[in-house]
């Protein structure tokens, strides 16, 4: 890192860039919200105008020590609607979450290339033959290209008025035709990236940055224009540059703001794309210690050794990424339900780990969730009994899965999506076909989480060898030992927590869940949704793991009513005695591109496995292993117990720790505590 | 046949070359003062209670706490899951299973056999990495144990780690409580036998840091061409951390040797051009 980029971090981490901000008066509020909310006016026209508005009421502010400008200063800005209007529209239609576009992957890689007036050209292409809709649509695309174009000027006006010719000339036309050298490139990123956010998209990511990013970073060399240092210190500058407004974006808590990035892998033509850019994105972000962007990896059987290593000195640094998907589950997965192979070599990640296709994709990878523990508990307290043998309890389990999938499948229909004239410049075909990206492009799949995969595979793994094979379990003690929350049967309840068979320690476990992928994908299978799109199952929870478990009576695995599910694709809380390559092992089961939505595996070492002088090329060559053994997705934390105690009680002492959740990383002092005390639990296992 | 293990560790990253598995056996001649690890000396399955989140309800009493057989009936007892039983029983064919179903991960690396002592159980050791040998086996001792053990031992592993622990016989049998004749004796036949070892000082201040005990060992290992390093492991502080599990004080305090105290012995092996690592 360099001084500038060191002052310049300074001078973020003191939070001074944040005494540029300024909140809206409650007058301009006032009158912002009459020229917005009208109901008389269609949503698009609402949200194009807000774009306009919001734009420009923004004050452009030269930050110094850096290349890569534009910084929000509007703390909030009103919403489109009317008091009552989305809960109206609710009562009449699925809304995804806030009713906004978001979690998708936008074709930077064109718009890098070509500019706003390129995408404006593609739109005029063939107008006057379209209909008259599309006229209508044209406009208000065009207002917001309009509108992020202006905005462009008035920051490239005070790059004049501070003696920044060069910058402003680049900036005008870059964001008109083209970036054409990588500084270029980073900075009109920059810029659409936040008319992007600023149009109310959220969970707005980041894709194949080495990818998109190359051709700029390879011209400049060959022209002899660039150093890597240089090309280092401008993606470390690049990389702050997220992490300037992310307290503001739309989420959950601070940190899950989906500035998911994406690096190596396969080409589009299947072809190795690791590539120099790869290394130094992950050089930048060692060297920044920040949550965004976050970091995903794509390993391949091409995946060079020293880049493995170099990935696993950012886990060591502790901020839970990169994380890792393996091109050779995810792409076959991803082709089984109908992508493109191209397109599927393409794969992104979403917000946290669900695999997503950059410019063609409208997938909405998160609209649901398939309560796994449950159903297989269900199926136990109201089958056991009269199955006869484990395959007739299974019988009913699929059943139960099917019933359940449907129903969760069922109650989504006629979905609302709030126009987004400025998201669809971004996203591929939508300029050409005239046609707002909210009602859909090319991929227009569902993706259901499954909550307690592994809760419930340890149901059913107990009840298959105790009951039915061995014989030394009752069905009438266990009935009645989880209808009573373990009340009265606390030995019982203890030999099903450390004694019973553990997906991540025994094959018994192991072989159930191969028979429980098989069934969830089976239970997804002929669902069609109104858009034409497939219904892909997946292993991540989100925060599905603590709202499932909230209700949820005893369990056959040892879990009494209410206690918590791990997260993700993981291995039951209570499993002892498994160490790290048993849990690897056991969680790399040959079916998993059945379910291409995905799930990360997570797993938390303790920060000492880091101890030893070779420890590097050791936790690398885990990595390696566990991959080639057909593992799916990988998270993993360098966490010490110790250290997270501390900073529930003393967060003044720790407010630079940084965690994986689920899908994403941030300070552990700022997160709720549940999330906290889960995070503990699942570091008890790295202990 | 049987043997007792009290723990397996996965990715144990100091215990040899490459990704490894860790055996720990439970039983130990040795009563080390700065033993970190108390849970390998008794060589019987042990309760024992994690003291971190106990409210002392005394739902654990038992009047069988104090002829303990480890049958486990009680864990169940504790509301908060404190309890477990350390000290496993497990075939010598099953425990070799367990260990190589992670064999993709240990292909370039391995196995170790720690304690506890592992010699405590020679047949055991023996007939556990007769059922290991896909893999790089290493062995981790004291050395304590009869000349035919260590003899049958060393023919069935790729590298050894002795401990060293003091030089001197009479200082040996105070900190230690065992002699150390038999240990420089297997010494003595490891520098014959051919086997890579490495030679493993638990260095404690005013035990063992000091020039003449370093130079001593050092004189102990000449001449033996398998010897690969000396590593120096300083004293831990927190090496009393465990104690609480059994319910046991622990009564030493010992200090880390003095960073100048590590130079001087790292130079007396360095002098006689053994490699030394400081861990």
């Amino acid at each position: 890192m360099n001084e500038r980029i060191r002052r310049q971090l300074d001078f973020m981490n003191a939070r001074e860039h944040r005494k540029m901000r300024r909140v809206l008066s409650e007058a301009e509020w006032t009158s912002l919200c009459e020229a917005l909310q009208d109901p008389a006016l269609p949503l698009i026209e609402r949200a194009t105008r807000r774009l306009e508005r919001f734009l420009e009421m923004e004050t452009p502010v030269l930050l110094a020590d850096t290349d890569i400008q534009f910084l929000r200063t509007l703390t909030d800005f009103p919403d489109i609607y009317a008091p009552g209007e989305l809960d109206e529209i609710r009562a009449h239609h699925f809304v995804h979450e806030h009713g906004k576009v978001c979690n998708l992957a936008c074709d930077y890689e064109t718009v890098l290339r070509e500019g706003l007036e390129g995408r404006r050209a593609r739109l005029l292409n063939g107008l006057d033959e379209a209909t008259p809709e599309q006229k209508e649509y044209a406009g208000y695309v065009q207002r917001t290209i309009d509108a992020a174009e202006r905005f462009a000027d008035r920051y490239a006006a005070l790059e004049e008025e501070h003696g920044q010719a060069a910058q402003a000339e680049a900036l005008r036309r870059s964001i008109r035709t083209g970036a054409q050298t990588f500084a270029e490139a980073l900075q009109l990123f920059r810029a659409v990236h936040f008319v992007l956010w600023a149009s109310g998209a959220y969970h707005c990511t980041v894709g194949r940055f080495d990818q998109y990013m190359y051709p700029f970073y390879a011209a400049d060399k060959a022209a002899g224009r660039l150093t890597d240092e240089d090309a280092l210190s401008l993606i470390e500058d690049f990389f702050l540059s997220f992490n300037r407004d992310s307290d503001l974006y739309p989420s959950i808590m601070w940190g899950d703001d989906g500035q998911s990035l994406m690096l190596g892998g396969c080409r589009r033509d299947g072809t190795n794309a690791v590539n120099e850019l790869t290394y130094m994105a992950i050089r930048a972000s060692l060297a920044l210690h920040q949550i965004d962007p976050k970091l995903n990896l794509r390993l391949t059987a091409d995946t060079p050794d020293d880049l493995y290593e170099l990935a696993t000195e950012l886990t060591r640094a502790g901020m839970g990424f990169p994380q890792y998907a393996n091109d050779d589950v995810v792409i076959p997965g991803l082709t089984r339900l109908g992508y493109a192979l191209e397109d599927a070599r393409d794969y992104v990640t979403a917000a946290c780990w669900e695999f997503i296709i950059p410019g063609t994709g409208m997938d909405i990878p998160n609209i649901g969730a398939v309560p796994l523990a449950e159903v297989a508990r269900n199926t136990i307290m109201e089958s056991l009994e009269g199955a006869k043998n484990f395959e007739e309890l299974t019988e009913k389990w699929f059943e139960n899965l099917k019933r359940r999938s449907k129903a969760e499948f069922d109650g989504i229909h006629d979905l609302f999506f709030e126009p987004a004239p400025f998201h669809s410049v971004l996203m591929a075909n939508c300029m050409e076909q005239k046609r707002d990206i909210s009602l859909g492009a090319k991929y227009n799949n569902f993706g259901f989480h499954g909550t307690g995969f592994s809760c419930a595979v340890d149901q059913m793994a107990v009840v298959k060898k105790w009951v039915y094979e061995d014989g030394t379990l009752s069905k009438a003690r266990l009935l009645e030992a989880l209808s009573t929350n373990f009340e009265f049967d606390r030995e019982l309840q203890y030999q099903l927590r450390h004694d019973a068979p553990k997906l991540g320690r025994d094959d018994e476990a192991k072989i159930v869940a191969h028979q429980l992928i098989e069934m969830y994908a089976k239970s997804l299978e002929g669902l069609v949704n109104e858009r034409g799109g497939l219904v892909r199952g997946g292993t991540g929870t989100a925060m599905y793991y603590l709202w499932h478990a909230e209700g949820l009576g005893a369990t056959a695995d040892g879990r009494s009513f209410g206690e918590a599910l791990p997260a993700n694709f993981s291995p039951s809380l209570f499993i002892t005695d498994a160490g790290l390559f048993s849990v690897l092992s056991g969680f790399t089961l040959d079916n998993l591109s059945l379910l291409p939505n995905g799930g990360p595996f997570t797993l938390e070492l303790h920060d000492t496995i880091f101890g030893a002088p070779d420890s590097i090329q050791k936790v690398a060559k885990m990595v390696r292993t566990y991959i080639r053994m057909g593992g799916h997705q990988l998270q993993l934390n360098a966490v010490n117990r110790e250290t997270l105690r501390d900073a529930q009680l003393h967060p003044e002492k720790h407010g630079d720790l940084i965690v994986r959740v689920w899908g994403w990383s941030g300070h552990f002092v700022e997160l709720e505590k549940a999330y906290q005390d889960q995070i503990i639990a699942r570091a008890e296992f790295a202990q | 046949m049987k043997g007792l293990v009290f723990a397996i560790e996965e990715m144990a990253v100091h215990d040899g070359p490459g990704l490894r598995t860790t055996v720990f056996l439970k039983g130990c001649p040795l009563r080390c003062q700065w033993c970190h690890n108390p849970e390998g000396w008794e060589p019987r399955p042990q309760r024992v209670r994690n003291p971190n989140g106990c409210t002392g309800c005394g739902a654990c009493r038992t009047e069988c706490e104090t002829a303990c057989t480890g049958c486990g009936r009680c864990l169940s007892r504790c509301p908060r899951g404190l309890l477990r039983i350390s000290g496993k029983w497990w075939d010598a064919d099953a425990l070799a299973r367990r260990v190589l179903a992670a064999e993709p991960f240990l292909r370039d690396g391995g196995v170790t056999v720690s304690g506890g002592e592992p010699l405590m159980q020679p047949e055991f050791l023996c007939e556990l990495l007769d059922r290991l040998r896909p893999l790089h086996r290493a062995l981790e001792t004291s050395a304590f144990c009869a000349p035919d053990a260590w003899r049958e031992a060393l023919k069935r592993v790729e590298l050894v780690y002795i401990d060293l622990k003091l030089a001197d016989p009479a200082a040996h049998r105070r900190y230690t409580g065992v002699s150390n004749e038999p240990i420089l004796q297997n010494l003595a036949h490891l520098k014959t036998s051919g086997v890579p070892f490495i030679v493993r000082i638990p260095t404690i201040q005013n035990v063992n840091d000091d020039p003449a005990n370093m130079q001593a060992t050092c004189r102990l290992l000449s001449g033996s061409k398998n010897l690969r390093g000396v590593e120096l492991l300083p004293y831990n502080p927190c090496a009393g951390a465990k104690y609480a599990l059994l319910g046991k004080p622990y009564p030493y305090s010992f200090s880390r040797p003095t960073p100048s105290a590590l130079e001087t012995a790292r130079s007396i092996f360095a002098r006689a051009n053994i490699p030394v690592l400081i861990r």
